[in-house]
């Protein structure tokens, strides 16, 4: 007995949403869509009303209305997280070109040659990205610490080129395989080297793949938090390091807290709205 | 201008043979067709003389320089592709002016060059455009514009019709034509179409199985198949085979097959008729059948059952069954009507028929 009613349930659902005039189903959608975006947006919201909240009036956000910019005063008067700032832009953006540069002549390869180091650089990768990411930190730690880059930027870059590389070879892979090779070829007997057509055919041609990626790449590394926690110190302060850090022995200064991830912010909302519509586009190859 | 020489050359992925012993000279300003089915090694061939692909075994010469060592832009070709490979990312007419500006040309020079195409190709229009925004006729078109810009020793094309439709295919054919009349050039054409490979070839490759199976002109291979793989892939409709035995009986040679017997002039094979148990194919052509009895001694007659006719507008193309096997008789009046299941009698000349040996395929008798 219990099928039938289950059939005649889904049924009776299905007649729901059929019964509803076009306009109804566009409003249900409208909402559902408007409920999905407050519950992510919520979370922003609160950090950005913490951040603009006096200290002691944190925890009490029912009492009173103060409000104040004097925590993103005291946040940006500390010079440690102007250099946070200055330095997680730097190795975002150098990751970023470093991690293209790599990944575009990585992934041009595994798309169109064939042979045991094309074979072999698959398998490496492949297994590479076997190896959960958290496992890597420590072995890193050391590594650093014995080439003496450790705390510095190379001994961030290098990390985070190297798991990017394992990462994106095979997204860029995806873009050229979506490139009609005979271009390369048409552009070989037009006077171009190998080189020369990968960089003058190819390249062009998966501008929108790079550009999606380029975005991916600089705002993953600019959130990372975990490989700057472990391979950097005082020297190379990193944003994402510097905004734990307002939890200490004395305390939780969530105010200050919320100020710096504000500011940390800031950045990261101008690539996603520049780059979002090159992300869809570039995705979608 | 140039002449093309392929000697011994073989390829091979693995133990896969790609082109197995090709030799060929192709002389300056004639267009060769290689035709065959997929698989058959004729991309393969192109893309060894266009440098695209290592030469595994032979020599390729262009102009009388060897080639095999130099890369595709220093062998001074032009190729046209199948999805026509245009540059996405630049106008039309930095498409043409790409690989003049490669080899340092002035630019009142290359628009010049570009000029001149243009017209040759009624584009003049397009040149501002991306290829994107162009339909595929006119893609073709400007691919070919790259090529004669650069106006180099050999144009390669493979396979530049198979994406086109039927009409713009019969269109491009014509162009192509004119083309080659405006600009004369050796060319190496690359297509798996039988049509294509007799209106444009001056002479035809035919490959199967990366082994050349015959090399003439159109008119030699329709007549004058080597074998019957090449009887059956030019010429459409395809050619009806019979297969069979001959024997000697009161000086005629009979042949038997399923469904029919046919007597033959003792000499129609000349020394070669392999009587008694030897096996052997028959081959006519379906415009080579007409529908009525033999009407002179130098004719055959053969009986089957009307199966289906297919109506061309100006012909009907009629298939009957003999034995086993489906005959086709093409040039059919088209007002004819003719049910299905009738008994006819077809006839043809014995100087159309084409003998093959049954076990190799080889032609037994040269046929005028």
């Amino acid at each position: 007995m219990s099928v039938p009613t289950a059939v005649s349930a889904e049924r009776h659902a299905a007649g729901f949403f059929e019964a509803l005039a076009p306009g109804g189903r566009r409003v249900l959608f409208g909402l559902a869509a408007v409920a999905i975006c407050l519950l992510f947006a919520f979370p922003v919201f609160w950090l950005v009303l913490t951040s603009l909240r006096p200290g002691f009036a944190v925890y009490y956000v029912h009492r009173g209305t103060d409000f104040t910019l004097d925590n993103f005063h005291d946040v940006l008067a500390q010079e440690i997280v102007l250099k946070a700032l200055f330095n997680s832009f730097m190795i975002a953006t150098l990751a970023t070109l470093l991690s293209l540069a790599v990944t575009a002549t990585s992934g041009y390869m595994l798309s169109r040659f064939k042979g045991p180091i094309p074979n072999t650089w698959f398998s490496l990768i492949y297994v590479f990205r076997c190896v959960p990411y958290v496992s890597w930190v420590l072995p890193l730690y050391f590594v650093t610490r014995q080439l003496g880059i450790f705390d510095t930027y190379w001994g961030l870059l290098l990390p985070h080129v190297a798991v990017h590389i394992c990462f994106f070879s095979w997204i860029m892979k995806g873009f050229f395989d979506g490139i009609d090779p005979s271009m390369e070829y048409a552009a070989m007997i037009d006077g171009c080297s190998r080189w020369g057509a990968f960089w003058r055919v190819a390249m062009p041609a998966a501008i929108p793949g790079l550009t999606a990626l380029a975005i991916l790449c600089w705002l993953y590394t600019w959130n990372e938090f975990l490989f700057a926690l472990i391979l950097t110190s005082h020297e190379t302060p990193i944003i994402t390091v510097v905004m734990a850090q307002f939890v200490h022995e004395l305390g939780m200064e969530w105010h200050l807290m919320s100020a710096t991830a504000v500011v940390a912010l800031g950045p990261a909302l101008i690539v996603t709205l520049f780059g979002q519509k090159y992300v869809i586009r570039g995705l979608k190859v | 201008m140039a002449e093309v020489v392929l000697d011994e050359v073989q390829k091979s992925y693995g133990r896969v043979t790609a082109v197995q012993d090709f030799s060929l000279s192709i002389g300056d300003r004639e267009f060769v067709v290689l035709v065959g089915p997929s698989g058959c090694g004729k991309s393969t061939t192109l893309r060894m003389i266009a440098g695209l692909e290592d030469i595994g075994a032979g020599t390729i010469s262009i102009g009388g320089r060897v080639v095999n060592e130099l890369q595709p832009k220093d062998r001074d070709i032009a190729m046209v592709f199948q999805n026509y490979a245009l540059y996405q990312h630049m106008s039309v007419r930095d498409n043409l002016a790409f690989g003049l500006r490669n080899r340092r040309v002035p630019e009142p020079q290359i628009d010049a060059a570009i000029a001149q195409a243009a017209r040759i190709l009624s584009i003049e229009p397009l040149l501002d455009r991306r290829p994107r925004q162009l339909s595929g006729g006119q893609q073709q078109r400007v691919a070919l514009g790259r090529c004669i810009v650069r106006n180099p020793q050999v144009f390669l094309f493979d396979e530049p019709l198979s994406n086109l439709d039927a009409q713009l295919r019969a269109q491009m054919r014509l162009e192509l034509k004119e083309l080659r009349q405006r600009v004369p050039t050796t060319s190496v054409f690359v297509t798996h179409d039988q049509v294509e490979a007799m209106t444009l070839g001056d002479r035809i490759v035919v490959m199967k199985d990366g082994l050349v199976q015959q090399v003439g002109t159109p008119l030699a291979l329709y007549r004058r198949p080597a074998n019957r793989f090449v009887a059956g892939f030019i010429g459409s409709p395809a050619m009806n085979f019979m297969d069979g035995r001959l024997t000697m009986e009161d000086d005629r040679l009979i042949m038997t097959g399923d469904g029919f017997s046919l007597s033959l002039p003792p000499t129609i094979l000349g020394d070669a008729a392999p009587t008694g148990q030897h096996a052997l194919c028959m081959g006519i052509r379906p415009q080579h059948l007409r529908l009525g009895g033999p009407s002179g001694p130098g004719q055959l007659g053969l009986g089957g059952t009307l199966m289906v006719t297919e109506q061309l507008g100006d012909e009907q193309i009629v298939a009957i069954r003999v034995g086993d096997k489906d005959v086709r008789i093409a040039g059919v009046d088209p007002d004819l009507r003719l049910a299905p299941g009738t008994g006819l009698e077809v006839s043809a000349g014995v100087e159309n028929l084409h003998f093959f040996d049954a076990d190799t395929g080889e032609r037994l008798r040269a046929t005028t």
